[in-house]
């Protein structure tokens, strides 16, 4: 018998997972499929959650109603602040997650989650049957649902490489999808080959960590989640250590046997996550490279080697290990391992990620070409309200480029594609600077609202925030007294005093005072918590520059106002170059904000797109009131 | 929501009038800023006044167009004026300072047709002007790259990329060690930008030069030999030359080509006070001229004191100068003077040394006659942006990396409005491929 549900999501990594609560929370009733209950939001590659753009990502997908976030603040065990001593905007959280328990955690939450079922079966192909999807496992099942999202990770038609080994396998050894591939094929899509890779994991008591340099985490410092309120406790810590001149020696005399640059590996890897032996083969004048050492979980032993990712067959890492200082009689538990795995390519889908080629049909994480927790969460999320959306009838849920890295994330692969495991940087922001962590939830919370994941206690404590915000921003053009006191605050501060008396907000623009030192001193803001004092701060200090990064945003707001229509016939119109037409055909942008990002097209094609635009639509609409 | 945009309506050097045309709903304000009248403004007049262009003000005609009854349907002010080149380029820098920004091709047009001015039969040709428009400029670049200032404004970009690919590793990467401290190559790099900007601008400058060939202004009192002088120049009778003091009304132009740059030489009125009113007219031409010219001769005559005639004239001249002692066949009894150069009119002395010196003082190192372009009115402006730009860095030096790159960023799109590069997808690779990074 064929088991109906709303919602069938396939693969419950952190893209399938996030994908599936939002769906399921939205009360839609979901399938969950995993091809193993074990491997439910695995951390397949490092322990650790967050990092520069990445820290950003998952406070979106928390202020949005995600699960990533709270998750991660319940399962670290040691978090730091990245970039502390630059701007503002290239702040993010770090943090080593606990891979036992944060796969134990989410699995929990699904678990306990209405509307959702999780189970576990290996799906080997899709069927599509006017609305109706029928989605059939290895062992018979069949499951029919309106919509489907692919979030399958590594896992399709994957196989691990150690040296000359090979073995048909997803990550750390899963089974694989074998041929759910094919039915991909089989409904049109084009498949890339794409190819990553994890470093070995040691035993934590055979390290030397006497000449190892200690990383510490930090104490009292934010969360990712808006809705944490407990300070995460620094548990356990990182070690550094370099390679040397006999690491690379050895690596270079076994160079043949490596699979990656022998060529006996075809998929395109990350330029950003290379293996030890490109590094070495890449930056010939490098003498060291750094590593870290990083605990897996509380739970177990397992040290993870940063930096040294490797396909090398099995005896050579491990001598390259014992060649490391602190690691020369380390105990090797897992080796290293490439993986090379079957993705889409990104420009068949729509900026919210369902498919162009079929309906109700949508994709998020790793088979979508990108890389990381973090990304296939954000991604998984969108794909999950936006096949709730469907199913609701309802307008798509679109982030702008100006709203959300993960706005970026998406408009950039599916608008450009891309020929690498797309990993999320900082420089990729454009609006960077009104990016941050810390203002995620402002960014963020009302569209969460909207689409129905945000609850009256989120929602009731980000207008708190608001008021708060509006609060302490009335207080900046009280004056400062021109007093003795005054003086001797400024030029403790190395600060000119000012002739008269000087307004709150100008003072916080000196570049050695800060809304903290005028706290401090006068107690102006003793009523506000960190948060909103920091948040103020910011403001005020960077006013000119976000103003100035506001008008770039206007200016992309009235592009993107600008709606392409779905039927637009980009072949019949005159005035724009052959290549062109090619182009935008094939991505089909949805407004003038995408088609201008979209390659080769340049500014004049986007002035005379927007012409034949509106003389388009002009015309259907006179058409319509003539009919 | 619109900005307000400028362009020059007529083409640049030919046609008696020029009008330079703003659209946009600070258009008004910007006028009035510069332009002044004894008349009320209103919609649908031509009205006369004076347009303030810093040193001199320029008599020309304003119409105002009132939204939403103009050809673009948002406000419109024209201005139409007698002056040459360089003037109508002046007025619209002006404009340009007074907060509008240049138009991009057919903009004028589109606007129109955004605001359903223009039907949408008439759409195709909008599609047309815009095509053709952005054809030229891309021909006038593509005939840019086949020399060297296309290439150096694409090498400038690209420096500008790796400086940022250093910026973004190091806050993307921040835990690669070796990436830390990049402050002070950045400004180390910047001041080559900065150096590299202002050669492309001066070659620019060059190339407006070539094209047009450089004005040379001759000012001095009355009967000191400009007249001679000129005819010396040139070798031809042009200017009257005669003894009395004042023959010389018009501002006489003559031409020359030297080293493959025209100069073009504009003698003017002995500047005194004046009782003729046509005389008058003519000093205030040579005021004028003086304000358009790229260089500017002080003729002296050499026999004699200063006196204060010369002094005042001295006084009045803001550019480039050279000054020409005339009369070296007689006993020389002037003071010396700045810059100068001993000449005879008369009996031709030293003449090819002037043209030298001339030539030297402009162009100030040797043309690459082969490389240098011809570069349009909007590259200039990008070109002038993107220096002004750079200064604006160095004062904002102490700020953090993210705000220098932001503004770095800003440096880069500009010339990527010459070099038709929009998108920077180079920090990225250049990270990847210069700095070795990642787990």
């Amino acid at each position: 018998m064929k088991e109906k549900f709303e919602a069938i999501v396939i693969g419950a990594g952190h893209a399938g997972c996030e994908a599936a609560l939002a769906l399921a929370r939205k009360g839609h009733k979901t399938l969950l499929l995993t091809i193993s209950l074990d491997a439910v939001a695995f951390l397949a590659c490092n322990p650790s959650i967050g990092g520069t753009a990445k820290g950003q990502l998952v406070s979106e997908i928390d202020a949005l109603g995600g699960e990533m976030g709270k998750i991660a603040d319940k399962t670290a065990i040691q978090i730091r602040m990245l970039n502390r001593g630059r701007g503002p905007a290239v702040q993010s959280l770090r943090a080593q997650a606990d891979k036992e328990k944060y796969h134990l955690e989410m699995k929990k939450v699904v678990e306990n989650t209405k509307n959702l079922f999780l189970k576990q079966a290996e799906v080997v192909s899709i069927e599509i049957k006017g609305e109706e999807k029928i989605v059939r496992t290895a062992v018979g099942g069949e499951f029919l649902a309106k919509v489907v999202v692919f979030a399958t990770g590594v896992y399709l038609d994957s196989r691990i490489i150690i040296g000359s080994f090979t073995e048909n396998v997803g990550p750390n050894g899963f089974k694989n999808a074998k041929q759910l591939s094919s039915s991909l094929l089989n409904l049109g899509y084009k498949l890339l080959r794409f190819k990553t890779g994890t470093p070995a994991r040691i035993n934590r008591r055979s390290i030397n960590f006497n000449n190892l340099e200690e990383q510490k985490g930090e104490e009292d410092i934010q969360t990712f989640s808006f809705m944490t309120k407990k300070k995460i406790a620094n548990k356990a810590s990182c070690y550094l250590t370099y390679t040397n001149l006999q690491t690379h020696q050895i690596i270079l005399e076994n160079l043949d046997k490596a699979p990656a640059i022998s060529g006996e590996i075809k998929g395109i890897g990350p330029r950003y996550c290379p293996s030890i032996e490109t590094k070495i083969v890449r930056f010939a004048d490098k003498d060291r490279h750094q590593l870290f050492l990083e605990p897996e979980s509380l739970s177990t032993s397992e040290m993870y080697i940063q930096g040294f990712s490797t396909s090398m067959p099995a005896e050579i890492q491990e001598k390259m290990i014992h060649s490391l200082a602190g690691l020369e009689n380390a105990e090797i538990m897992r080796d290293a391992y490439a993986i090379e795995y079957d993705c889409i390519d990104p420009m068949q889908l729509q900026p919210s990620l369902e498919s162009k080629l079929h309906k109700g049909l949508f994709f998020a994480g790793q088979i979508n070409g990108t890389s990381g927790y973090e990304e296939a969460a954000a991604q998984g999320l969108i794909a999950g309200i936006n096949a709730a959306l469907y199913l609701e009838n309802k307008d798509m849920l679109i982030l702008s480029r100006s709203d959300a890295y993960i706005g970026v994330l998406i408009d950039d692969i599916v608008t450009k594609g891309t020929n690498e495991p797309y990993r999320m940087m900082t420089s990729r922001a454009e609006y960077r600077l009104s990016l941050r962590q810390d203002n995620a939830d402002l960014r963020l919370t009302e569209i969460g609202r909207k689409v129905g994941l945000v609850d009256d206690k989120r929602y009731k404590q980000f207008l708190n925030k608001k008021q708060k915000l509006k609060d302490i921003f009335s207080l900046l053009n009280q004056k400062l007294k021109n007093n003795q006191k005054l003086i001797d605050f400024f030029e403790k501060n190395n600060e000119k005093p000012p002739k008269n008396s000087i307004s709150v907000k100008e003072a916080i623009k000196r570049s050695n005072i800060d809304a903290f030192k005028i706290n401090d001193e006068f107690e102006t803001f003793k009523d506000f918590d960190y948060e909103i004092i920091n948040e103020m701060n910011l403001i005020v200090k960077y006013e000119g520059y976000l103003k100035q990064q506001e008008e770039d945003i206007q200016k992309l707001k009235k592009f993107e106002s600008q709606t392409i229509p779905e039927d637009f016939p980009y072949q019949k119109q005159k005035g724009l170059k052959i290549e062109t037409i090619q182009k935008l055909s094939e991505v089909k942008p949805i407004n003038l904000g995408q088609a201008s990002r979209v390659s080769g097209v340049s500014p004049a094609d986007i002035a005379v797109l927007g012409v034949l635009i509106k003389k388009y639509k002009d015309e259907v609409n006179a058409k319509k009131r003539t009919n | 929501m619109n900005k307000t945009i400028v362009a020059i309506s007529t083409p640049l050097g030919k046609g008696a009038i020029s009008i330079v045309r703003m659209s946009g709903k600070d258009a008004l304000k910007i006028a009035l800023k510069f332009f002044s009248c004894a008349n009320k403004i209103e919609p649908r007049k031509m009205l006369l006044g004076n347009f303030d262009l810093g040193q001199v003000k320029e008599k020309c005609m304003m119409a105002y167009f009132k939204a939403p009854h103009s050809f673009t349907g948002e406000d419109i002010v024209e201005f139409q004026l007698h002056g040459g080149v360089a003037v109508t380029r002046m007025l619209q820098e002006k404009l340009l300072q007074g907060g509008a920004v240049l138009a991009q091709p057919g903009e004028f047009s589109k606007r129109a047709f955004e605001n359903g001015k223009i039907s949408l039969d008439e759409a195709e040709s909008i599609v047309d002007e815009i095509n053709s428009e952005s054809e030229g400029e891309v021909k006038s670049v593509l005939s840019a790259s086949s020399g060297k200032l296309f290439e150096k404004i694409k090498a400038l970009q690209e420096s500008l990329t790796e400086l940022l690919a250093q910026i973004e590793v190091s806050m993307d990467y921040p835990e690669e060690d070796e990436y830390e401290d990049v402050r002070e190559t950045v400004f180390q790099k910047l001041k080559e930008c900065k150096k590299q900007l202002q050669e492309i601008l001066q070659n620019a400058e060059q190339a407006r030069f070539i094209k047009n060939g450089i004005k040379i202004a001759l000012v001095g009192k009355a009967n000191v030999g400009k007249s001679s002088l000129l005819n010396a120049l040139v070798g031809e009778n042009k200017a009257i030359v005669t003894s009395t003091e004042g023959t010389t009304r018009d501002v006489v132009e003559a031409s020359l080509d030297y080293n493959g740059i025209r100069m073009n030489f504009y003698d003017t009125a002995g500047i005194r006070e004046s009782q003729n009113e046509i005389e008058k007219i003519g000093i205030e031409k040579s005021k004028k001229m003086l304000d358009e010219a790229d260089l500017v001769l002080i003729v002296y005559d050499g026999s004699e004191k200063l006196n204060k005639n010369d002094e005042n004239i001295k006084k009045i001249i803001k550019k480039p100068f050279i000054s020409v002692i005339n009369k070296q066949d007689k006993k020389r009894s002037i003071e010396k003077q700045e810059n100068e150069i001993c000449v005879s009119a008369l009996s031709k002395q030293n003449i090819e040394q002037l043209k030298e010196k001339i030539f030297q003082t402009i162009i100030k190192k040797k043309i690459d006659f082969n490389g240098v372009v011809v570069t349009n009115e909007r590259q200039l402006q990008h070109l002038k942006n993107a220096s002004s730009q750079v200064d604006n860095i160095f004062k904002e030096k102490d700020q953090s990396l993210e705000i220098l790159s932001m503004l770095i960023k800003k440096v880069w799109n500009e010339l990527g409005k010459i070099t038709g590069e929009t998108e920077n997808e180079d920090i990225i690779s250049m990270i990847f491929s210069k700095f070795c990074v990642g787990k």
